[in-house]
Formats: C-alpha cells, structure tokens, sequence
C-alpha cells in the first residue's frame, strides 16, 4: 500500500516536471486551439516594431476584423528602445511563431529567408513605389512589402531663417550650407539660440548609419543590394562626409559625444534653441508633442549637400518591411496576405495610412495632399521630383555603422583619433564583416 | 533509512527539476553553442575552438574586460568602506537611527535603469549647471570623456549599494555582545582602538558576505551601465556584460558572444571562489 503513494507520487513529481518541460515545447505556429476546434476563425498573429503607431494600428486591424468575421488579429508589439531583432528571435525560439512580423534589409532577408512567403501576387506588390521592393527581391519572389517611406535631412527652424533672413531655397550645396550656418552663428544672441547645430554623438545610428549614409550610397549607386554585396567601402565622398560632420560638431552645442536625441529633438530644437538638427520625418511628433503650433508652421527640411556629388537631395528609404511566416498553415498565410494588401490598397487601410498613421505612402494610388505633417510632405515632394539618395544603410556589414564606424566617430569628435584613421578603421573592419 | 532517502530526494525533485531547467540545461547548451556557428536562427555546424581564439584578439572584449575589473575593484572598496561607516553611524545611539536607516537603504529599492537615467540628468545637468555657477569648468561635460564615465558609473554603484550592505554590517554589529566593548573600554581603549581590534575582527564574516554580493554584482553590472553611459563615449566605459549582449543582439554574432560569456562565466566563478575561500580563512584564524 505504501510503496503504491510513494509511486503514485513520483509519478505526479515527474508529471510536474513534465509539465515544466513543456512550456518550452513548440506550439503550433499561429493557430489558436480554438480556430482549430470550429475551423472558422483564423488568428493572425503580429508581431511588430513601430511603437509610435501601435493604438492606430490596432484600431485598423479592429476595421478589418469588423469586414471580415471569422479573422482575429493579435497584435503584439516591441520597439522602441527596445531590441526588434532580438525579441523576434526569442519569438520564434519559443515556438510561438507569429504569421506576420517585421524585417529591415538584406541581412534580415538573408537570416530569415526560409521562413518568409512570397507575396509577389499581392496587389500592394504590384503598386509599390519603385526601387522600393529591390532589398526584399530574392530570386524573383518578394518577400516583405514595404511600410512606408522616411526622409531624414536637415530639419531647420523657419521662424529663426526668416529673422536671419536667410532662404532656405538658396541652400543647394555645401558652401551656400556653410554661409548660413555662419550667418546664424553671428546672430545667436539676438536669435536667442544656444549653437546653431545640435549634434547627437551620442546616438551612434545618426552619425554612422544616417550621416554615413548619405555619403556611401552615391558610391554603391543606391542600392541596398550593391552596399550589401559590396566586398569593401571606399569613402569615395569622405572628405565631403568629414566636411559636413566637423561643419554640425563645430557650430554644436557641446559637448557633442554624449549629446542624445531627446537632448537632440525635444530640449534643444523643439524650444527654439538650436536652428538646425539633422533628423527625419519621424520627429514630427516629438516636436508636435512640445509644440503643436511650431511642428506646424516653423519646421522644415534641408537636403544634406555631398560635394563632389549633388547638394540638393534628402535620403529616403523604407525603414522596415512587413513579411508573413511560410511556416504557418496555408489558411494563416492567406489571410495574413490579404490584411496586408486590404491594409494599402483599400479605401480604408489607405485613409488610415496617411491620416493615422502619418506615413509617407510608398505604393501608388495616394493623394498626397492628405498627409498632414510638413516633414513627411517635404519629403513625399522630393521622393516625387526623384531628388533622393537611397537608404543603404542596411546593407551595411551587421553592426558595422553604428558599433565600427558610429564608435569611431564618438572617438573622432573627442579628439582621440583622426579623421583618417576613422577611414582606415572602419574600411578594415567592413572588409573583416564581410569575410 | 533507505525509506527516508526515497522520499527525500522524492520531495527535492521539483526544485531539481526547475533548477536543471532553468539554471543547468541552459548552461550546458550555451557550452555547447559556443563551439557552433550559431546566428540565433540555426547552427549550421562545429567550430572548434575557432570562437575562443578570437576572444584572445578581439580588443574591444578584452578592453572591457580590463575596465570592468578597475570598476569592480574601486567600487568593491568604496562600497564596503561606505557601507560599513553608515551602518557604525546607524549602530551608534542617535535618535534619527531608524530613519536613517531607511533613508539609506532606500536607492536600493529604485531599478538600476531608472537610477541611471536620474544620475545621467544629474551629471549632465546639475554637474554643468553647479559648475558653471561657482566657476568649476571640472565639473562640466560629465560622461563625455572616458575617465568621467567612469567616475560615474563608480558613484552610481556605491550610492545605490552601501545602503544595501549597510544592512548586512548593521546585522553583524548588533551580534557583538555589549560585554566586549564594555571590557575593552574599562581596559582603556579609545574608540579607534575599540573597533580596529574588537569590532573590525568580529565583523570579518560580514565582509566575506559583502564581497561576495558586491563583487558579484558589480561585475555584472548591466542596466545602470546602458542607462547612464550605453558604453560611451566610442565605446570606452562598456563593461563585459553589455560587450557580450552587443555581441549577440547587435552583431548578430551568437555563437561567439556565447562563447565570450562562458570565458566570463569562468572568471567570475574562479574570483568568486577564490575570495570566498580567502576570507574564510581568515575568519578561522581570527
């Protein structure tokens, strides 16, 4: 009898720890049991990055379970200061796959290529902008369709260029760029500005991958896919690059290394303090937070000048694109396809796109009188007059821009290395990523 | 007898378990990937030793391995030597005891992110503004240079920990038996004498705990390290914790930071045990 409850009590020892076990076994791929149980109700999971649109977003995947009944959207969302890529990994680790998650350039391609669909016979596929699809293009399938567009340039303060009087249409290369910034720098005190620049050298993404950018992809013509199979970088515009770096570090507020972006956005341009930041488009609502009336009416966007190449382009891209899991079951991928395409090509995923969510639409079919904030409208007009750089930052080496060449130019601005050997460093440390 | 043993490995099994779980599995299989090409997706095969090679020439691991035992040591002292004066403030007979206590106990209870960010806008912020005020250009541009950074990560982490072992000095104080002191002072001791050769011996068990907890802890800072200096500037106050973390989820280089964090795994045991055996020796003999 004893040795019967001690054995039925092992037992229940080694269920209970089967049961520990078990939390880490693999679930099904988005399925909910319960969509199996009545065969009607399909889940989608999300998981995305964009913490700035996260309640717009869901209120439109609300819209699209509204039309259709038997679809349920989760919607999970990580970002921010946050670590996507990480997160997303740990995602899928766990055996909780998502149907549709969010994946950046090349590399991630390259990384999660067996577990994307093909969404080339989506109608978003077929009206997406030009170029924009090349990153995601994998022997002729594509594999994400594109969020939207971003712009980053030089955001400046209108307000304080009209009491300068200074017109921000006479700034098309680096010299006419210079004059200006020494104009305002001669009126600081009566501009009631602290420095001209506000330079972020401390967030290591705008100096290595945004301002780099500018300067690396005339050399990989554009293409994320060239700067990705690049085998080494040759600073073709490095001297431009020092050239506009030293121009912001010196008419900066400093110290400049550990300056940050809400140091950067919130406390010194949004109150008028500094007249010109290098940012994007995604700043609007930082700035509008602060101050409605100034996002508004007082700000706008200069292009970055590259001499040797052209002045008077802005660089824009597709920050992130939207991919659905191949592995999960084939009513999941259809459904997840068709919330995608709905999302950009119907009336009300389009509305929602430019008036909720505030983006810069990179498909066909839009008006571009409904975006609402200036910068994205600075920024849809250049995309429109083709006056653009391309975003290759993300066929960087992984890590390279922010942790080599970002790190390296922390080490510039502190006067503990120079400019050449910022060159030498980061060129060698691309070869070594690309090995 | 062999009944009980039945049962008392049967009742340890849960906590087994869990432990296996949670704690060894993920050891033994982080070991095993550290000798992979692991992207954190799939590992598509054996390196070898071919991670742990790299360790020895990657400057950037090895320099941050460098500045976190310079942290380790001078916050290890600042942090007992602080600690151990609050709790001989606490023990002596004050009215405001038990507020005080609380009072620097408290910095302990706020999570390490947040007290970063709070001593970043003090440094940054008050630090420049004080110091342009009375004229001290020494106390603008704090955490811009490397030697700023680390001076405050260094009184970040004291400020936050001396509370917390305060508290342990404080339990070890109140077990000295008011006898010793009484005899030590009816024997002609000064108050110097009285703690150096009474007290200070009979609370050598505290610091074997104390360091232990600061040593740990302070290797593996992480959190107040992101927030108050994310490593910089150009990556000169990053400690091994976020050298390895950037490793993985910046690089993408999984199987090789795996590899990083069993070398740090090693360290951290070996001067971990090896203090711990020190101090225990010295315990005896006194």
């Amino acid at each position: 009898m004893k040795g019967k409850w001690r054995a039925g009590l092992l037992a229940a020892t080694i269920g209970f720890a089967g049961f520990l076990a078990g939390c880490n076994g693999g679930e099904k791929p988005a399925t909910s049991p319960e969509g199996k149980s009545n065969g009607e109700v399909v889940t989608i999971d999300v998981f995305q990055f964009k913490v700035e649109f996260k309640d717009q977003f869901e209120q439109v995947a609300k819209a699209y379970e509204d039309e259709h009944e038997n679809v349920k959207i989760n919607i999970t969302t990580v970002g921010g200061g946050e670590d996507y890529g990480a997160a997303l990994r740990s995602k899928f680790a766990s055996g909780n796959e998502p149907a549709i998650y969010n994946i950046g350039g090349p590399q991630d391609v390259a990384d999660w290529k067996d577990k994307l669909a093909d969404l080339s016979d989506t109608e978003a596929a077929g009206l997406a902008l030009d170029g924009t699809l090349e990153g995601v293009t994998v022997e002729g399938e594509v594999l994400g369709l594109p969020f939207n567009q971003e712009g980053y340039g030089f955001i400046y303060n209108k307000n304080v260029f009209e009491k300068a009087g200074i017109d921000p249409a006479s700034i098309v290369d680096f010299s006419s760029l210079e004059a200006a910034v020494k104009e305002l720098d001669s009126k600081k005190e009566e501009l009631g500005l602290e420095a001209v620049f506000a330079l972020p050298g401390k967030e290591k993404w705008v100096t290595g991958l945004h301002l780099s950018n500018t300067f690396l992809a005339p050399e990989f013509e554009h293409n994320v896919l060239t700067a990705f199979d690049a085998p080494t970088v040759e600073f073709k515009y490095g001297d431009a690059f020092k050239r506009i770096l030293d121009l912001q570090n010196d008419y900066s507020v400093q110290p400049t290394v550990s300056l940050d972006y809400s140091q950067q956005v919130e406390e010194l341009f949004s109150l008028e303090r500094v007249a010109i930041i290098q940012q994007g488009n995604w700043v609007y609502g930082s700035i509008a937070g602060i101050d409605e009336e100034f996002a508004q009416n007082g700000i706008g966007i200069l292009p970055i000048p590259v001499e040797g190449y052209e002045g008077d382009r802005i660089p824009v891209g597709i920050p992130m694109y939207w991919g659905v899991n191949s592995n999960a079951d084939e009513a999941v991928i259809e459904t997840a396809k068709d919330f995608l395409n709905w999302l950009y090509t119907s009336e009300t995923g389009k509305e929602a796109v430019v008036s909720e969510f505030n983006f810069i639409p990179a498909y066909e079919g839009y008006d571009s009188e409904k975006i609402a904030d200036p910068l994205s409208k600075d920024v849809y007009e250049y995309s429109q007059k083709g006056k653009t750089i391309g975003w290759t930052f993300m066929g960087y080496p992984t890590g390279w821009g922010e942790n080599e060449l970002g790190v390296q130019i922390q080490k510039y601005l502190s006067g503990e290395s120079s400019w050449e050997d910022v060159i030498a460093t980061s060129k060698a440390a691309w070869e070594k990523g690309r090995q | 007898m062999r009944i009980r043993e039945w049962s008392y490995w049967l009742f340890l099994m849960p906590v087994l378990a869990a432990l296996v779980l949670v704690v060894i599995a993920p050891l033994l299989l982080g070991i095993y990937y550290s000798f992979t090409d692991w992207n954190g997706i799939q590992a598509t095969g054996f390196v070898g030793l071919a991670n742990y090679k790299a360790i020895f020439q990657d400057e950037r691991f090895l320099n941050s391995l460098w500045f976190t035992a310079k942290f380790s040591i001078v916050s290890i002292v600042l942090i007992n030597v602080i600690g151990l004066s609050l709790a001989l403030l606490v023990t002596a007979k004050l009215k405001t005891n038990k507020l005080m206590r609380t009072i620097f106990f408290m910095p302990n209870l706020i999570g390490g992110l947040i007290l970063g960010f709070i001593w970043q806008f003090i440094f940054t912020k008050a630090f420049a503004g004080f110091g342009s005020l009375v004229g001290l250009e020494s106390l603008k541009g704090w955490l811009s240079t490397p030697s700023t950074g680390f001076w405050g990560l260094v009184i970040l982490m004291s400020w936050q920990m001396a509370g917390y072992i305060m508290v342990i000095y404080i339990a070890y104080l109140e077990g000295i038996s008011k006898e010793l002191i009484e005899a030590a002072e009816i024997d002609g001791a000064n108050a110097f004498q009285r703690f150096w050769h009474v007290i200070f011996p009979l609370v050598a068990p505290a610091f074997t705990v104390s360091m232990f907890l600061t040593l740990s802890n302070t290797f593996k800072l992480y959190d107040q390290n992101l927030s108050l200096t994310g490593g910089g500037p150009y990556d000169s106050t990053q400690m091994v914790a976020m050298e390895i973390f950037n490793t993985a989820f910046k690089q993408y280089d999984m199987a090789y930071a795996q590899s990083k964090a069993v070398i740090f795994f090693i360290i951290v045991a070996v001067i971990a045990l090896v203090q711990v055996y020190i101090n225990k020796k010295r315990e005896v003999e006194m």
